[in-house]
């Protein structure tokens, strides 16, 4: 086994037991307490509060893949090329849009919870997705598919057999990219009461818990390296298919 | 038979093409040449479609192409580009298979056909048919283009600077291979090069092209010795002229009998190649053996020689 997948596997080895048994790390966290407080989060349980967390990250990643996927393909296609001066300008406003203005705008709209946080999540996350799809879909060498379309395929058949193949990798690097921010960015959230780990963060700083915090910093931060090591090496195994190497994809 | 009347293509003001008309007889090779930018890939591109004429016509054994929908067509044309245009995420067999597939061809006859054509271009099927198109040398990429191109048994291939992306020595090879298997398969080609050896060298006929225009489209003897004009008698280069005329000649014209001393040369070698033998050795004449190795005579440089002058 390689080094490196030895770090990886004690490194979720050891968030899966702090997730589930937090209270047996206790005595690493207690000399960062004063006055007696608790030195492991009492105010919910760890694991099912990383649930809630990486749900809503999912969920907000896979509309973002979706519809910067679809609008990326559109503006490729000849229909669509007079909307990509269009189409970039509004992702490109979701992404300097700071979340927490999006949160502020979106609570009276939506109401707390949830639902704030999962549409800034959602604007946020647009970016890297749809940039990386245009990427992947222009890169495309013109032989392949000059020669796709001298073989009688159709536009759809060279969209699905050979343009998304081609340009799954860097696609896939757009996600795992927008993922990751959304791990991060997730955590304020708990601004507006939605359930995550950021809930672990704010009452650590609520109530002077240095242990609070760096509980909920650390989960969000391995589940943050664990994933992106996840989802690079299903890029690496989708590039190296097409004979690139690793180091190519973006 | 390909007849291809009066194409033109314009893009706004300027003519890329300009009233290109001719025919290609079936089962015969011919060469589109010319220099860069006259016209000659958006020709070839405008027999499959791929460029839709802003006049004339193109008809395949008497079908006008405009009535056929133009997938349809293109399943029915062999096309090979320079580069040749493999799906890098598809191994060889998946992509010698992509039109029969798009055909909907069941799989048994599909992987029948990937071997057949393996075979047929000296490719191992047991070696090359998962391997991904970055694992092959130019050469195999090259022979794995020509196969997906034939996959689906098209009576017509379109080539456009097939063997452009190879070196001198694979080139040559990759040359005589195309002629053997057009011989045996008695597909029609329309081929593109800028290469006029590859065109003297190739070509049943030669379509001469310069600035949009048809110049002259004759058998290379005729392209000789009669150019139309004197862009085509510089493009067939004038001190090359003798030479290209000997090696479009074989030995068996130029066989006398009688005998000489020397190693002997096969009587299905061209002119050009006994001049050759005979200059390298300083000899005067040279013994021709038959494809069994029996002598059945001699050439002489005098017989050669007459052979590479143009008629008066």
């Amino acid at each position: 086994m390689k080094p490196s997948s030895v770090i990886r596997l004690a490194a979720l080895i050891l968030l899966l037991a702090f997730i589930a048994r937090p209270h047996a790390f206790a005595f690493l966290f207690e000399p960062l307490t004063v006055n007696r407080a608790p030195a492991i989060y009492n105010q919910g349980s760890l694991l099912a509060l990383t649930l809630q967390h990486l749900r809503t990250v999912v969920l907000a990643t896979l509309a973002s893949t979706l519809i910067a996927v679809a609008l990326g393909i559109f503006v490729t296609r000849p229909a669509g090329a007079e909307f990509l001066p269009l189409s970039r300008s509004l992702v490109n406003i979701g992404q300097t849009f700071p979340p927490i203005a999006v949160l502020a705008i979106a609570v009276p709209l939506v109401g707390f919870g949830e639902k704030p946080t999962f549409i800034a999540l959602f604007l946020y996350g647009l970016l890297p997705i749809f940039e990386n799809t245009l990427t992947g879909l222009t890169q495309i060498s013109p032989q392949a598919l000059e020669a796709a379309r001298g073989m009688g395929m159709n536009p759809r058949q060279r969209l699905l057999e050979v343009e998304l193949p081609l340009a799954l990798p860097v696609i896939l690097a757009g996600i795992r990219l927008s993922v990751i921010i959304s791990l991060g960015t997730a955590t304020i959230g708990s601004t507006v009461a939605a359930k995550g780990l950021g809930e672990v963060i704010i009452a650590g700083l609520q109530s002077n818990n240095i242990a609070f915090v760096l509980q909920g910093g650390l989960v969000v931060a391995l589940l943050a390296v664990l994933i992106h090591d996840g989802l690079g090496l299903i890029e690496r195994q989708a590039a190296r298919k097409l004979g690139r190497s690793p180091d190519e994809v973006p | 038979m390909i007849e291809i009347e009066h194409l033109t293509k314009r893009y706004g003001d300027t003519t890329v093409v300009d009233d290109v008309s001719f025919q290609v007889e079936e089962g015969t090779l011919a060469v589109v040449v010319g220099t860069s930018g006259a016209g000659k890939s958006t020709l070839l591109r405008m027999i499959n479609r791929l460029v839709e004429p802003t006049s004339g016509r193109v008809l395949i054994d008497g079908e006008d192409t405009r009535t056929i929908p133009e997938d349809t067509l293109r399943h029915r044309i062999g096309y090979v580009i320079q580069g040749y245009g493999l799906f890098p995420h598809r191994n060889v067999a998946d992509n010698i298979a992509t039109v029969p597939r798009l055909l909907g061809w069941n799989a048994r006859e599909i992987a029948k056909r990937v071997e057949e054509l393996l075979d047929l271009f000296q490719l191992d099927p047991a070696e090359f048919a998962h391997k991904f198109p970055h694992e092959l040398s130019g050469g195999q990429q090259q022979r794995v283009g020509v196969a997906r191109a034939l996959a689906a048994r098209p009576a017509l291939l379109l080539m456009d600077e097939p063997f452009g992306a190879l070196d001198a020595v694979i080139r040559a090879k990759a040359q005589d291979d195309l002629l053997a298997i057009q011989r045996r398969l008695g597909t029609t080609i329309v081929l593109v090069t800028h290469d006029m050896n590859e065109a003297f060298h190739l070509g049943d006929r030669i379509a001469v092209m310069n600035q949009a225009r048809l110049l002259q489209y004759a058998t290379p003897a005729e392209l000789l010795m009669h150019p139309a004009d004197a862009f085509v008698e510089r493009l067939v280069g004038t001190a090359e002229r003798p030479f290209r005329l000997l090696s479009l000649t074989k030995v068996q014209a130029a066989l006398e009998p009688g005998s000489a001393e020397g190693e002997p040369i096969a009587v299905s070698d061209t002119l050009h190649e006994a001049l050759s033998r005979l200059v390298w050795t300083g000899r005067r004449a040279l013994p021709v053996a038959d494809a069994g190795g029996t002598i059945i005579g001699r050439i002489s440089v005098d017989g050669i020689l007459d052979h590479g002058r143009a008629l008066p």
